[in-house]
């Protein structure tokens, strides 16, 4: 048991990178909703 | 989302049949394509909603919401089906081998391609809304049967689904515990990623009626 290192670090970057981006969109969206 | 993946990669067991750790990919295809059906479904019933209602200009926001979640959707069936390849290239020797549920994943790609096309080609934003529409409810009975159906039908090399033809979840508790958690990530994930898009389509459309 346990896949190799490098994978699971592959990957934990692509998500939390994902994640990291959504979080700043919805922060700008939130910004430009709120603009008249 | 971090814990079901460190738990997917060093938590779950290796699954019995598989070449090396190939089934850890299942952690990732499994749920991706679930969220591509559940994106197909939403759209289908968004485009429902717009074509049976009172066809409001509100209701302009449920024919966004139908095109977000195809847009989406399109996004997760492509990840789905290349992590399946790449699956079937350790497993079955070569990445395409025409089983009937790639068949099936190609087929779903081009249908939902050609709502893209369909909502491409036509300027007037009422026609487009209705037709795309009612390509949409369509996609209610086309997704199920290529999802669930069509693989079902002739000789597959594809693994038992994780619920089989019985009806029975015949998964080591660990790894189902994995693909459960993983599945419902995705699904937030999935209806996140749509709830941004589709305030994105309204602002997008506020500021078109804006400058008209």
């Amino acid at each position: 048991m346990g896949g190799p290192v490098w994978v699971t670090a592959v990957n934990l970057v692509i998500w939390t990178g994902l994640v990291l981006w959504l979080l700043r969109l919805d922060r700008r969206i939130r910004e430009l909703e709120r603009e008249p | 989302m971090a814990a079901v993946i460190w738990a997917a990669f060093h938590w779950a067991p290796l699954a019995a049949g598989f070449k090396g750790e190939s089934s850890r990919i299942l952690f990732f295809h499994v749920p991706m394509a679930w969220v591509s059906f559940v994106a197909f479904m939403t759209a289908g019933v968004q485009s429902a909603r717009y074509l049976f209602g009172s066809r409001t200009p509100q209701d302009a926001q449920l024919d966004r919401s139908a095109a977000a979640a195809v847009e989406i959707g399109l996004v997760f069936a492509t990840l789905a089906t290349v992590t399946g390849a790449i699956w079937a290239r350790i497993m079955w020797g070569s990445y395409w081998n025409w089983d009937p549920r790639q068949s099936g994943i190609v087929v779903v790609l081009l249908y939902y391609a050609a709502y893209e096309a369909l909502r491409q080609a036509i300027a007037d934003e009422e026609v487009r809304a209705r037709l795309s529409a009612a390509y949409g409810v369509l996609g209610l009975v086309v997704s199920p049967f290529l999802y669930f159906v069509l693989p079902r039908l002739g000789f597959s090399l594809h693994p038992e689904p994780v619920i089989n033809a019985q009806g029975k979840m015949e998964v080591e508790a660990r790894m189902l515990t994995v693909l459960l958690a993983s599945s419902s990530g995705f699904t937030v994930l999935f209806y996140w990623m749509h709830s941004l898009r589709c305030r994105l389509g309204a602002i997008a459309a506020r500021r078109l009626e804006e400058e008209n």
